[in-house]
């Protein structure tokens, strides 16, 4: 059979057959460019996310070289270095005063008292090993010799059982247990003079009931008022150590009282000495006003006993405490024995002109003096008041009516600025006043000149605390 | 008389505190792919270890690359049993630190390996590079997963069992088996520290074609992630695996743990400690339990690592120490 096609037809059939071979080869194209633009995206895809995950095992790798690696601090709290793990821990502190002292209106003669003193420069190394373990070291620059104020180590059972062993503070003056770098003056009252500085012995302390209550228990070599063990024990009897202080509403946020901490500190012990107990009692300008006569020794029991009280409410500040030292003395190693009790109270107040919160601890400023910045740090006015009063029967057998002042009575008016929570600049004026026992032979006595007037003392101090 | 009965009542409350029944920690330093069977494991020990002496056993697990867990071991990290990927981590303890006698292989059965295992590939579903062998896996553009022999256990053993397939292959042209291995290497695009960090990679970022993995991480990996995503692969060739484990002895001798430690190890030639190998796809030493298992199991021929490389410390120096074979190989 034969079909005839004609001519025209002939040509449209040869079109539509071109136009299927075209529409097949562009489909076979087309299906072609989409293969490959696939495998082109899987590829990418791939690309990517090799890449994610390579930063992700980087990250990894960081984070975990982070969890070994030590961590280097440097703070307004000093240069710390901890181990990863956060258990072992060495940090260096540092502490400088640059005092100068300036004495009006004295009128003795050839006294020298106006100067300028390094009064502390210390460097300070503490740690803490296998997270129970702690050590202190604190050697002294300032002064006249190089000395060592505290050497000690910890052992942490809990938080509310500690032992302490080693030089440290005695815990029985609340003031003096409060670091030199924060007290409100920048020295401290006539009631430090009563309460033992740092002795040698062992401590046991803790926090209970929930941190609302602080216990020390201790037994230490034992030392005269306001003195420092030298190392060198100076009789075979020891003195215990006991405070309580207790924050009862530290937990009650909102209520007044919230800051209100008191508590009561002592000691007792028995000490024989061959020599005299004192270095004697300083005024706030650091002069000595009272010391027992050389041949004056202790023997027998001394006691102290200090009730005190700290509260905090905002940019206001208040410590009180009263302190009574009894002690055995004897004129002489065969001299009648007599107990004397001399007795001390201070009230020190401050409040943050800027704002800023009161602290046992010290007040960090919100903002530190930067004149480009136009912020001038934190400044906070301070006030006190202390007394002191030795024991009439200690004149004339233990000391000297003549040369001695039996009660000084301290009025102190400062101003501190915080530059930042390292640097402080305090301003301090304090004007004391002497009492004389009735068997001086004349009143102020002839010597020493530091008695002739009372002290009007401007203090002021360059302190740098890390 | 009266101090008499004082003396015997202390005594007897000093014998009864000792007869109380103790708290035990022990802490195993693993390798990457072993959580899940040291987890049940960790449970049947501490059972049965109350059972027999009434004391609580609890044992810290720790995994990481083989390799680095030896190092962490080594340079303090005290581990009462280590159970790790190949002896010569383990060996690594008595050679850096001596925390363990020379011959701590010869104090358990099987050279103190009491699971084996081997390498197998892990594909994703369909096998779309159509990978069956290792020659595949030298081809331009098949993305390999494994990770770096110097940190991982596991990746020695790929690493071996490639050069053995090569070797059979090139009829122990060192050259040529050099340039496949360098070609495979060639074509992994990440190196993670550990086994499990490439199964990480491979499963659940979705990179790569293949996975070279532990034969009971891959069949993990299907259990995990579904069966319907990857597939399994058995070359024609592969190596037999053994982990090893040992009681650290400096450690447990100063931890007073040497008899639990001991015994935690001794356990997992049990049946019960064999069961838990082979429900956790470790093939079981114990021939009973093994067959149990055996259809679990693929059988293929299998090299041995004294047979085709002299024992581990030889294969140690020659292929992973710093500048052997492998560095030479990855460097280029």
């Amino acid at each position: 059979m034969t079909f005839l096609l004609s001519s025209k037809t002939r040509a449209l059939l040869a079109i539509s057959l071109l136009a299927i071979g075209t529409t097949t080869v562009r489909a076979q194209q087309s299906a072609d460019e989409l293969s490959t633009l696939r495998e082109q995206v899987r590829l990418l895809d791939q690309k990517l996310k090799v890449i994610e995950r390579k930063q992700e095992l980087k990250d990894e790798d960081a984070a975990t070289a982070a969890k070994t690696a030590p961590k280097i601090a440097l703070t307004d709290k000093g240069f710390t270095l901890t181990s990863a793990d956060g258990v072992n821990a060495v940090k260096i502190r540092g502490l400088v005063q640059l005092d100068s002292r300036l004495f009006f209106d004295d009128k003795g003669n050839g006294l020298v008292n106006n100067s300028f003193v390094l009064r502390r420069a210390r460097l300070i190394s503490e740690g803490t090993f296998a997270k129970n373990f702690s050590f202190q070291l604190v050697p002294e620059f300032g002064g006249s010799s190089v000395s060592l104020v505290d050497a000690n180590f910890g052992v942490t059972i809990y938080k509310a059982l500690q032992f302490k062993f080693g030089r440290q503070k005695s815990p029985v003056g609340l003031e003096l247990l409060q670091s030199d770098s924060w007290t409100f003056f920048n020295e401290r009252t006539l009631v430090t003079n009563l309460v033992p500085n740092r002795d040698t012995g062992i401590l046991v302390t803790g926090d209970i009931a929930n941190g609302t209550t602080n216990y020390a228990v201790g037994v230490f070599g034992g030392v005269a008022d306001g003195a420092s063990t030298t190392n060198a024990d100076f009789d075979n009897e020891k003195d215990a150590v006991a405070r309580i202080f207790v924050s009862p509403f530290k937990n009650k946020t909102g209520l007044v009282v919230q800051g209100l901490s008191f508590g009561v500190a002592g000691s007792i012990g028995r000490e024989k000495t061959t020599a005299g107990r004192t270095s004697g009692y300083k005024t706030d300008g650091q002069q000595t006003f009272f010391s027992y006569l050389a041949t004056t020794i202790a023997d027998g029991q001394n006691r102290r006993l200090s009730p005190q009280v700290d509260f905090r409410k905002g940019s206001l500040g208040v410590i009180g405490e009263y302190v009574i030292s009894t002690v055995n003395v004897r004129p002489s190693a065969t001299g009648v024995k007599t107990e004397l009790k001399n007795k001390a109270w201070q009230v020190s107040t401050g409040y943050v002109l800027t704002g800023e919160d009161s602290s046992y601890a010290g007040v960090v400023p919100k903002n530190n003096f930067d004149v480009a910045a136009g912020t001038w740090g934190a400044f906070e006015i301070a006030l006190r008041y202390a007394k002191l009063s030795i024991d009439d029967a200690a004149f004339p057998l233990y000391a000297s009516a003549s040369t001695n002042a039996d009660e000084a009575a301290s009025v102190g008016l400062g101003l501190n600025w915080y530059l930042s929570k390292t640097v402080r600049f305090t301003f301090d004026f304090y004007n004391t006043k002497f009492g004389f026992n009735t068997a001086a032979a004349v009143t102020p006595p002839a010597s020493p000149s530091v008695l002739h007037q009372s002290e009007r003392a401007f203090i002021t101090r360059f302190q740098l605390s890390f | 008389m009266k101090l008499k009965l004082f003396t015997l009542s202390v005594l007897a409350l000093f014998a009864n505190i000792a007869a109380f029944a103790k708290n035990i920690e022990l802490l195993n330093v693993s390798y990457d792919p072993t959580r899940e069977l040291y987890q049940e494991y960790n449970a049947a020990f501490a059972k049965y270890w109350q059972a027999k002496t009434g004391d609580t056993v609890t044992v810290k697990q720790s995994h990481g690359g083989s390799g680095k867990q030896a190092r962490s071991v080594i340079d303090g990290l005290s581990a009462d049993v280590v159970t790790l990927a190949l002896a010569a981590d383990v060996d690594a303890l008595y050679e850096n630190a001596k925390l363990i006698p020379q011959d701590w292989q010869k104090r358990l059965p099987e050279n103190s390996a009491p699971y084996t295992s081997t390498i197998v590939f892990l594909v994703r579903k369909g096998n779309p590079q159509h990978i069956k062998d290792w020659d595949d896996l030298v081809k331009t553009g098949v993305s390999v997963i494994t990770p770096n022999p110097k940190t991982s256990g596991g990746a020695r053993w790929n690493y071996l069992a490639a050069w053995g397939f090569a070797a059979k292959k090139f009829d122990g042209d060192e050259t040529k088996v050099k340039a496949f291995i360098s070609a495979l290497f060639k074509n992994v695009p990440v190196l993670d520290s550990g086994a499990r960090g490439s199964t990480t990679t491979f499963v659940q970022r979705g990179i790569g074609d293949v996975l070279l993995a532990w034969e009971n991480e891959a069949f993990l990996s299907l259990k995990e992630f579904g069966a319907g995503n990857f597939e399994i692969v058995v070359p024609s060739l592969s190596i037999l695996a053994e982990p090893t484990v040992s009681v650290v002895d400096k450690f447990v001798k100063k931890k007073s743990t040497e008899t639990v430690a001991t015994a935690y190890l001794e356990y997992l030639y049990s049946d019960e400690g064999q069961e838990i190998a082979g429900h956790n796809f470790y093939r079981p030493r114990n021939a009973a339990i093994a067959a149990k298992y055996a259809s679990t199991f693929p059988t293929l021929k299998l090299i041995t690592i004294d047979q085709a490389f002299g024992g581990w410390t030889k294969a140690q120096k020659t292929h992973f120490a710093d500048g052997g074979v492998f560095d030479q190989i990855y460097a280029k």
